[in-house]
Order: structure tokens, then sequence, then C-alpha cells
């Protein structure tokens, strides 16, 4: 056996040497955190402020967590999802009027989805339950409007009043998170060549069947990366049910918050964050698959 | 209004954004867990025994004494005394706090405060976790200006470790403009006509006290089984969508807005609040009302032990204790601060006739304190209120 030559070995090695920072960073902040989330999330507290649970294999955690939270689980992915089609609703007209009717306004009215976030993401949150106070402005105009009853008949709100509702917490999501839809929507759309609509239009294809099967296929990679970058944080948010929900539009993220930071149960938090994680994956694998991720490249 | 709004909004601002902080708090304690490293260091540890040193630090309650730079308690005890007074406002809930202080004294490291400012019920879990210094009583001559009622206290026997800074009633605040009327009694509270609009506070001995008076129970002799029904009322209203929220100290936005009808509230904090806005009132409601303290201790390993002494003695000199309760206006447990209210004169001399800052006896008569809950009884209270209150 002739030892290899050096310069091949460097040329073997020098791909992982370039991968490795990346994969350390991974390593050292993802991996091994959530290995010990993992280990927490089987441990017992020893007594009532042990600070340091032992590691048991106790899957009654798991247990806990559809037991006890299910409905703030079930709620937190239903208020997301909600959220979600709210945002691709809005931001999906937006996106494209911008990026094929705004001429030279383009750069401008895009920066403008993104001003909003130069302020503080909890004063915006909380700036919103001025507006929606019992005497706001918001609130008298949809009264007199008789629109609170039907809101309240479909279960939105809770009595004569927005803040403190599930609607006020949807509400919120959306408001917080339409960026994240619109500029990934905007960005697919602004490269589409507008040759292939106007050749779509050469094939007698009506303004309609041009966008369905010209503009919204090759804008769907932005849908599906706005869809998630919406639904995920969405789905674990806490600061939007903590402002404007009342007792009864808890979402998970709100059990989290006050299962590790104020009842001191890292176990059944560590749990909780788990399952929640393994939930938002499996439903962003079946989502890619519905949308077939394979066209989309 | 125009003073007290801004106040206000930067108390709620203050309490919301600790729990959203308080995960940051939390996770260098939790990496302390894991890997050991050594996350408090006290800046000022000049010496072991702190005498010779110039600082002090203090844990308080935020707008919890008089904060006027020059002519404040701060400003003054420093002039007074050349010692360097950091006044932190960082417990704005005492589970909160606990969580954070924990994992650092657990692991027999020093929090870098001198004195903090629990509420009275978490005084007995820290003496009995070993987190405490006892208070060097010797140096301090005016503890012997504690009300008498407060010598003996359930919380502290013998009042070794803790003194109060401030106590106050727990009762039901009100805003006539929505109400129409003056809330009383828990039974008006939980009247079908305030559906929706009431809020209480997740602070458990206050919102379940109140509810155990309106059983006709004494919380004075809580036990899981007696406070049954009042967690069953709670419940109930919590489903029904009678109680719109569970609040901190931000009830008062809520309050001042319209948003609350009623709330459970803290004395001083209406008190402050109807000086500018004569649609707020307090009640002790006539079912009763609950007595609370907020105490000055010692936590273990503090740097400047001898200067926290001399800063109890400060504030137990009822000249100086005359200047917090105009301000924060909760009751002062310094005997002498009406004498010395009536001496400073202006509006501070009308508060020496307020019944709710010196609760005459039929007053006091209608207060209760929440008694001390044995372990295991204590661990089931919390357990149950936050299945309702946080989930």
């Amino acid at each position: 056996m002739a030892g290899p030559n050096p310069g091949s070995r460097r040329g073997r090695f020098a791909p992982y040497a370039l991968i490795s920072p990346g994969l350390l960073w991974l390593l050292l902040f993802f991996l091994v955190p959530l290995a010990s989330l993992a280990r927490m999330s089987l441990s017992t507290k020893q007594s009532r402020f042990d600070f340091d649970p032992s590691f048991t294999w106790d899957w009654g955690n798991y247990a806990d967590v559809f037991q006890k939270y299910g409905v703030q689980l079930g709620r937190s992915f239903l208020f997301a999802a909600a959220a979600t089609v709210l945002c691709l609703l809005i931001g999906y007209p937006m996106a494209y009027w911008v990026a094929f009717r705004a001429g030279r306004w383009r750069n401008v009215l895009i920066g403008m989805v993104v001003v909003p976030f130069f302020t503080s993401f909890l004063l915006r949150t909380v700036s919103w339950t001025v507006v929606l106070a019992d005497d706001g402005l918001v609130l008298r105009v949809l009264r007199s409007a008789g629109v609170v009853g039907v809101l309240r008949s479909i279960g939105l709100t809770d009595g004569d009043r927005l803040l403190d509702t599930p609607l006020a917490v949807i509400g919120g999501l959306t408001y917080n998170f339409l960026p994240f839809m619109v500029l990934p929507i905007y960005v697919s759309l602004e490269k589409i060549d507008t040759r292939l609509v106007d050749a779509a239009n050469d094939l007698y294809a009506t303004g309609s069947a041009a966008f369905r099967r010209v503009v919204l296929p090759l804008s769907l990679p932005g849908v599906f990366a706005g869809s998630l970058l919406t639904f995920i944080p969405a789905s674990g948010d806490f600061v939007n049910a903590f402002f404007l929900g009342g007792t009864r539009s808890r979402m998970i993220g709100n059990v989290v918050q006050d299962r590790f930071l104020v009842q001191l149960d890292y176990p059944g938090a560590a749990a909780i964050s788990l399952v929640l994680m393994a939930i938002i994956t499996s439903a962003v694998l079946l989502y890619a698959k519905l949308l077939g991720t394979e066209e989309l490249a | 209004m125009a003073r007290t709004a801004p106040l206000w909004t930067r108390r709620r601002f203050l309490r919301n954004s600790a729990a959203l902080l308080g995960g940051v708090g939390v996770m260098p304690g939790l990496l302390t867990a894991c890997g050991g490293d050594d996350s408090a260091s006290p800046a000022a540890r000049s010496s072991a025994d702190g005498s010779g040193s110039t600082t002090l630090t203090v844990d308080s309650w935020p707008i919890y004494i008089d904060d006027d730079p020059a002519e404040g308690t701060v400003a003054r005890f420093e002039a007074a005394t050349g010692i360097s007074l950091t006044w932190n406002e960082t417990i704005n809930d005492n589970n909160e706090y606990f969580a954070k202080i924990q994992p650092v004294l657990s692991d027999g490291k020093t929090i870098g405060a001198d004195i903090i400012s629990p509420t009275y019920w978490l005084v007995p879990r820290l003496v009995q976790l070993g987190w405490l210094e006892p208070l060097p009583v010797d140096a301090i001559p005016n503890r012997a200006n504690l009300l008498p009622s407060l010598k003996n206290p359930s919380w502290d026997p013998g009042g070794e470790y803790s003194l109060p800074w401030q106590t106050g009633i727990t009762g039901i605040a009100y805003n006539r403009k929505v109400t129409g009327k003056v809330i009383g009694s828990m039974a008006d509270f939980f009247a079908p006509a305030l559906s929706g609009k009431v809020g209480v506070l997740t602070e458990m001995r206050d919102t379940i006290g109140l509810l155990m008076l309106a059983d006709g129970q004494d919380p004075a002799s809580a036990t899981f089984e007696r406070a049954e029904s009042a967690f069953a009322r709670l419940q109930e209203a919590k489903e029904s969508g009678h109680i719109r929220r569970f609040t901190g100290q931000d009830y008062l936005d809520d309050l001042v807005a319209g948003n609350f009808a009623a709330c459970v509230a803290w004395s001083g904090d209406v008190a402050q609040l109807a000086l500018d806005n004569p649609d707020i009132g307090f009640a002790i409601p006539e079912e009763g009302g609950m007595r609370f303290a907020d105490c000055m201790v010692i936590p273990k390993g503090a740097a400047n032990i001898d200067n926290a002494a001399r800063f109890m003695d400060f504030v137990y000199n009822p000249a100086n204790a005359a200047r917090i309760t105009a301000a924060v206006q909760y009751i002062s447990p310094v005997q002498g601060v009406d004498e010395a209210l009536r001496q400073l004169g202006g509006e501070a001399a009308a508060l020496a006739d307020s019944t709710v800052l010196f609760p005459d006896a039929a007053t006091t008569s209608r207060l209760h304190v929440f008694g001390s809950l044995s372990e295991e009884d204590e661990a089931r209270f919390d357990e149950a209120f936050s299945a309702i209150a946080s989930v």
C-alpha cells in the first residue's frame, strides 16, 4: 500500500473543512440543546423546588401534554392556521400589486411593508390593546354596524368586546406575521418573466387563466416559504395571546411560559416543547408533499 | 390622569416586559445547572463582612418608593450615610422572581442584591431553604418603631429574618363610569351584570383569599379542602367568561380604559390612581378583605449586610417612612407615620386621616391574612390555581 499523495488528501478533506464551522454551529446550538431538552423531558423533579430534575425515563410528562394541555395545543394550531390563511389572503394581492402594478414605486412600497418592524414587536402588540379597547373607536364602529353580534355568534368574540377574545389573538398574529408572508411572495412574483404572461395571452388565455396557469404556479415557492414563516412562529407564539387574549384564548406558548418560568416545571415544559416541535415538523412535511416541492424548483 | 397615565403605562410595560424577559433571566440559570459556570458575581464584595463597603443594592417592586432624584428616599439615604444605593425595580411577580433567584441561591452563589422584597408568604419558604441571612437586629434600633401588630407575624415569628417594607389591603377596585355604582361585595363582583368585565389577580393568595371569605371561610386557617369551593367558583367564573383576564399590577390599565368594570386590586395602587381619576374607587368587600405585607429580607451571602441594616434603620425612622407613605399610599408598618405626615403638611397631612392608610379597629377587624400552608398544601394550591389562571 503506497501512501496517498498529500495533494489528494487535501482535496478529500477540503469540503469537510469548509462545512465544519456550520456543522459545529449546528452541533453546539441545535443538537446538544435538543438532546438536553429531550433528556429533561424524561426527567422527574425529586422535590418541589428541585432545580436539577433527575433523568428517570418519565414518559408521564408526555401523557400530561395531551391530557392537560390538549385544548391549548389544538387552539394554537387553529389560531396559527387562521392567521396564515388571513396573511395569505391579505398578503398575496398586496405582493402581486406591488410586483406588477406599482412601477417605480415598487421598492418604496415593499420597504413600507418592513417599516413597522423598526418599532419593537412588544410595543406594537401592546398598542393593539388601546386600539381594541372597549371604549375604543374600532369597537364603536363595529358595534354600530352590527358586526359584533355576527362575530359573537360564530364564536370569534366573547361578549360585546374585541379585546381579550380569540379574534383579537388571530388578528394580532396576522398583523405581526404579515411581512413574513408578503416578502417571500413578492420575491417569487418579482422574478416572473412577464413575457410568459404575454405568451399566455397570445395563446388566447383569459386574464384569470393566465394567472391560474402561469403566475400562480410560479409564485408557489413564495407561498410555501411565506406560509412556513408565518405558521411555525405563530403556533409557538405567546405574546399575542398574552396581551390580546382572554382566559379562554391561551395558546401552548403561554403554557410553556407558565410551566417553565412560574411553576418551575422544566420537565413538563420540555415535553410540551418537543411535542410542539414534532407536530410542526410533521405538518411541514405533509404540506411540502401536498404542495409538491419537486415542482417548485 | 395626566400625571398617572404615563406612570401606569410604564408599570404595565415593566411588568409585561419582565414577564417576557423572565425567560432571559432564567436561561443562564438553567445553563448553570448544566455546566456549573459562574453567573452571579456581585460587583461590590469589598470586604468579607461588608464593613467598610460603601454600596448597597436593593431589589424591589416598580414604583414602590418616592423616587424624586433630589428629595427622594434614595437620595436622602445616600446623603445621610455616604452609601451609594442601587434601587432595582426588578420584582414584578413573586413566583417569577423566585424562579429567577432559585438557581443561583440553590447553587450556593449570591444574587448580588443585599435586600430583596418578597411578599410575606415567600419569607418562610426562603427561610426554610436556608437562603436568608438573619437580620442584624442590634444594628437596627429603629426596629422598635415597628407596629405592635406586626411584631410577631405568622410568616416570621419573632421577626428574625424580615422587616415589613409596606403593607396593604387586597380588595375590589371599580370604575364607576362603567358600573354606575359602588362594587362593595364579592356578591356584586360576581353578579351577571359584570360578566366579561372583571379581572382577578394572578397572586394566588389574594384571589383565593377573597373567594374563601366570600364562602365564609377564614383564609387564616386555609387548607386545600376548605378552599375547594373557592377554586370551584373561580373555575366556573373563568369557564363562563365572567372573568376576563388574570392580571398582575397591569390591572390598572384595564380599569382606567374601562375594559374592567371591577377587579381584585391592591389598596395603594388604587389610592394613587383615584387622586386623579374620581371614577376609580376601592372597597374592602363586605365579606372581608385580605391584608398583605411585602418584606425586606437579606439574601444569603449578601455582601453589604451592615449597609442593609443602616437602610432598614433609615426607613424605620417615622419621618423618612412618612415620605414613602405619601408617595406610595400603602399602609406603613412604622409607628408614628401619621404624626410625621401631619408635620410634612400640605397634601401629605390629609393622608394622616385616611382610613385606608391607617385602618381603624372596625376596618382591621374585616381584614384577614392568608395563613401559612404546609409544603404539601402549598404545592396543591399552586397547582390548582395555575391550572385555572395560567392555562
